[in-house]
């Protein structure tokens, strides 16, 4: 079988498919290695320091030197640990980022593969790397890790189903342009570029406010990320199941987490704010040069990974228990009602405005539940009674 | 391969985790075995004893000018009041009479050293419930600014070995009013920023409200004081209830708060820098020229027989020294109550039945310098 | 200081004994309060202090902090003086909240017999405290709750010479600090 790439044409599958992968690849080190930089720069400007400054000129060849000094480690193992399960969890946190980038759209035809089911595909993956982080906390002999894993476990499982139903929300009331004679458009598609095509004159930001609030806060926790950065939460656990990790395999983990935060930056500009279709698709008689378009790529998902930097460095971290209670009790209510607004909207054919209505009241709905949550409580589990003649030890 | 499902609940074991002694967030070497049943904290036991130097005893073979480095180390975030006590305490035995100006002094620079050593409480208590370096950033901020007009005044950051018997050790810079208000200006700028970004966040009030509550009775037993008793409720604050040096003669008012949780304590304590601020501009207004060292100051002082306990208000609480003197120019006991050594008893108390995370935040809000507390 | 003798201790001349009566202290109220007690006063330098027989600390203790003149509730301080022939005295500091007053508690043990009981069933701070003067000068609190080491390591047997006794040694230093630089140890103690 052969195939088109780059204009070449007759080439043969798997060389088309090594030569895309290759690509993704190289442009996923230097990115991600760029990211490292840049959240280190960021980071510091918040807080009035400025980062790394020696290693090359203003510090560019910092992540370099981290990635050399990495490599360069010893690759330790605690005698006890089950040497399988500890070698093979940072390919389990690793691979599954790594494919996700299959379907990432970055501009018009420039992907590894378009496929259909591109968002299913997208969660299915993105989920195996839950496996990782406890296979990591439980191979590592290690309390901490063992703690860390569970959280991680708990929390990547609650924060899954936010963010799908954020992603299916969207996918519903997608317009689809139809093959078909009537001309008349289908409405729902897992297809991201069908997604953004669709988004050409106004992007879903505008429909779905709530969506992309929750999409944020629920890739905020797949990500592990400040808030929600329990397991890797350096004051208590140190590390959390990468603890014992070192050298290379560590590194593994450090690039995931980085490589998952460009994936759910680029679905985000994707999905919400129109990919390289807006406003190039405004438009319509003179799309935008590739270039253009991956600049407008490349600023939409800088928003977002500056966001998640700014978050960062501004708020504290939540505890498990209410990290738990704020996505059972309040992301997931929101996000059926969101579902199912969305259903009514496309069975009764109402006007798209209903849904930016419904979705404002529903940040409203958000913010005020969150407030009351904070102001008011539960009683706490009570202290230990004193002990009668007992005194603290 | 059957199983049995003949009971009814799972048997669980408890699991036994051990916080230190080198961990990022116990503020020194401290070590506690937490006892833990999921998240839930069952039982706490602390461990100290790895910062002991033997103080008390090297003073008892230092005469009364050499002790003053020991105690400066014994409180190393707040030395100048570490340092008070101490020649407060020779100063009552000999019955040394202290000039004004160096009294006003001696006000100006354990209020500043107050003022930093609350600057690196919430740096700390910062980075304890998460967020990553901003407030952490912005306390050593604010410290860099006091501890540089230390130096300008005794040559030592930190451990300045600069009160004396009697008075001050030499005279501060020309610049002094100046320069205090400099830093002055820079601290209340500092408490608008930790304010602007701690006080009324939702995830940081979530984590601090309710947490880690000791009434104000389990406090008085427990032999509590400083900022964590007067969060709980209890007016108990040395300089206004004991008066030293000249606290009687400028206003105040004691801050408290009736929570006793965590958020309270950092609140009183955010609170008392400001208030500290406006402590300072009082006593700079009452600085007048004069001597800071009395007359006749004997080179080498000896003691009469006696003995007495000095307590002064360290930013912790109560640092107390319990100094006996048999004659001689060497203590014959000396015995230095650590403020953190009592608030540290309350620990197990404020932590069983709370979580995991929450143990950390409440170790964190009780502010303990290990150095104090092991001596 | 508590009896003054303003002569310079002629025997000839009528010694001017100034008795001091306790008067701008608490001293009444304490000794009314103890009066089931044997107690006897002293001054420091800014407080009263009360020396109790060993058999009776506990419960004199116990009626200073009941008593509601004195309401002592506070317990600022615990530890020992060593005070070699002597014996050892065990030396309380109280402090009342409401009433914002001080006292002093003293009470001696010989050198043969340290043992006292203890004071966590009047305070919970008691706790720690004895703990420590416990390990340091080997006094031994009968009815602790937890007679364990707090501040010393746990593995080291100190039951031959507690660390803060008079006859526990400095540590012999092999050089004194500034003989390698030639500094005079003669010139110690001159400013």
């Amino acid at each position: 079988m052969s195939t088109e790439i780059f204009g070449f044409d007759g080439v043969n599958v798997w060389v088309d498919g090594l030569v895309r992968v290759l690509l993704i690849v190289g442009f996923m080190t230097v990115v991600v290695m760029g990211l490292i930089y840049g959240e280190r720069k960021i980071l510091a400007r918040f807080q009035q320091r400025l980062g790394p400054t020696r290693t090359g000129p203003v510090g560019l060849l910092q992540s370099v030197a981290d990635a050399l000094k990495l490599v360069g480690k010893e690759d330790l193992r605690p005698r006890n640990a089950d040497a399988w399960t500890f070698e093979l969890a940072p390919y389990l946190v690793f691979v599954p980022v790594f494919l996700g980038f299959v379907i990432v759209p970055f501009v018009l035809d420039w992907q590894v593969r378009i496929l259909e089911l591109g968002l299913l595909y997208f969660v299915a993956v993105t989920g195996i790397n839950i496996v990782g982080w406890i296979m990591a906390g439980w191979g590592s002999d290690n309390r901490y890790a063992m703690i860390g894993g569970m959280r991680a476990a708990a929390q990547g499982i609650s924060y899954e189903l936010p963010l799908v139903l954020s992603l299916l929300a969207v996918a519903m009331v997608v317009e689809v342009p139809s093959d078909s004679a009537t001309g008349e458009s289908l409405r729902g598609s897992l297809n991201l570029n069908e997604i953004i095509a669709a988004q050409a004159e106004i992007p879903n930001l505008v429909w779905q406010p709530l969506v992309l609030i929750v999409f944020f806060i629920a890739a905020l926790a797949e990500l592990n990320r400040t808030p929600f950065d329990i397991p890797v939460g350096e004051s208590e656990v140190v590390g959390g199941p990468f603890v014992e990790y070192s050298g290379i395999r560590w590194s593994m983990f450090f690039l995931a987490e980085y490589a998952a935060l460009l994936i759910m930056s680029l679905i985000f500009a994707a999905v919400f704010l129109g990919g390289w279709a807006w406003p190039a698709g405004l438009f319509q008689d003179d799309p935008w040069p590739r270039w253009a378009q991956a600049l407008l790529v490349t600023g939409k998902a800088g928003l977002f990974i500056f966001m998640v930097f700014w978050v960062r460095a501004s708020v504290p971290r939540l505890r498990i228990d209410q990290l738990m209670s704020f996505t059972w009790k309040i992301l997931l209510p929101l996000m059926f009602a969101q579902v199912l607004i969305n259903g009514l909207v496309l069975v009764y054919d109402w006007p798209e405005i209903v849904l930016t209505v419904t979705g404002l009241v529903g940040v409203l709905v958000l913010v005020m539940a969150v407030d009351r949550a904070v102001r008011h409580p539960r009683p706490r589990p009570a202290p230990a009674t004193q002990l009668e003649g007992e005194a603290a030890s | 391969m059957v199983v049995d499902t003949s009971a009814t609940e799972f048997e669980t074991q408890d699991l036994l985790l051990n916080v230190g002694p080198q961990h990022p967030s116990t503020h020194g070497v401290f070590r506690m075995v937490l006892e833990i049943d999921g998240e839930v904290v069952k039982d706490l036991v602390p461990y100290i004893g790895y910062l002991h130097r033997g103080a008390e005893k090297l003073c008892e073979n230092n005469d009364f000018r050499q002790g003053i480095g020991y105690m400066d180390r014994t409180e190393y975030l707040a030395a100048h009041n570490a340092e008070l006590s101490y020649v407060m305490a020779v100063e009552a035995l000999a019955e040394i009479e202290v000039p004004e100006r160096a009294q006003w002094i001696r006000m100006i620079l354990c209020e500043l050293n107050r003022i930093s050593s609350h600057f690196m409480f919430l740096g700390a208590f910062g980075v304890d419930v998460g967020v990553f370096g901003t407030p952490f950033i912005y306390g050593w901020r604010e410290r860099e600014r006091i501890i540089d007009l230390f130096e300008e005044i005794s040559g030592d950051r930190m451990m300045f070995a600069y009160f004396r018997a009697g008075g001050l050790a030499w005279e501060v810079p020309l610049n002094f009013p100046e320069r205090v208000r400099e830093v002055l200006e820079s601290a209340r700028q500092g408490v608008k920023d930790f304010d602007g970004l701690l006080t009324q966040n939702e995830i940081f009030i979530a984590r601090t409200k309710n947490v880690g509550v000791i009434t104000a009775d389990d406090a008085i037993e427990m032999g509590m004081s400083g900022p964590t008793i007067r969060a709980s409720g209890v007016p108990l604050d040395l300089r206004k209830t004991e008066p030293y040096l000249q606290y009687d003669q400028i206003e105040f008012e004691t801050i408290t708060a009736d929570g006793g949780d965590v958020f309270d304590r950092y609140l009183v304590r955010l609170q008392e820098i400001s208030q500290s601020i406006d402590l300072i501009e009082q006593c700079l207004e009452r600085l007048e020229d004069g001597p800071i060292m009395p007359e006749k100051m004997p080179r080498m002082l000896r003691l009469p027989e006696g003995e007495v306990y000095i307590r002064t208000e360290a930013p912790r609480g109560e640092y107390g020294i319990y100094m006996v003197s048999k004659g001689g120019n060497k203590p014959h006991r000396l015995k230095v109550r650590s403020a953190c050594l009592s608030n540290l008893q309350a620990l197990k108390q404020m932590c069983v039945g709370q979580y995991v995370a929450d143990a950390i935040i409440v170790l964190g809000s009780i502010d303990i310098v290990l150095s104090e507390v092991d001596r | 200081m508590s009896t003054d003798d303003n002569a310079a201790g002629t025997a000839e001349e009528a010694q001017v004994e100034v008795v001091d009566t306790f008067d701008d202290t608490i001293w009444d109220t304490v000794n009314r309060t103890l009066r089931a007690v044997d107690v006897r006063p002293e001054r420091s330098a800014l407080d009263l202090i009360i020396h109790i027989p060993r058999a009776d600390i506990i419960r004199g203790l116990r009626m200073l902090k009941q008593d509601a003149d004195l309401q002592f509730n506070y317990l600022r301080c615990l530890t020992a003086v060593d005070n070699e022939s002597d014996g050892i005295d065990v030396v309380y500091q109280l402090y009342s909240v409401p009433k914002n007053i001080n006292l002093t508690v003293k009470t001696t043990l010989p050198n043969e017999n340290k043992v006292i009981e203890t004071a966590t069933t009047v305070w919970k701070a008691a706790n720690w405290l004895e703990r420590e003067t416990a390990e340091m000068f080997g006094v031994s609190f009968s009815g602790h709750p937890d007679p364990r080491p707090l501040l010393m390591p746990e593995d080291i047997d100190m039951s031959d010479t507690y660390p803060l006794l008079k006859s526990h040694p400095f540590a012999e230093i092999d050089v004194l600090q500034g003989e390698i630089l030639g500094h005079d140890r003669d010139a110690e103690g001159e400013g």
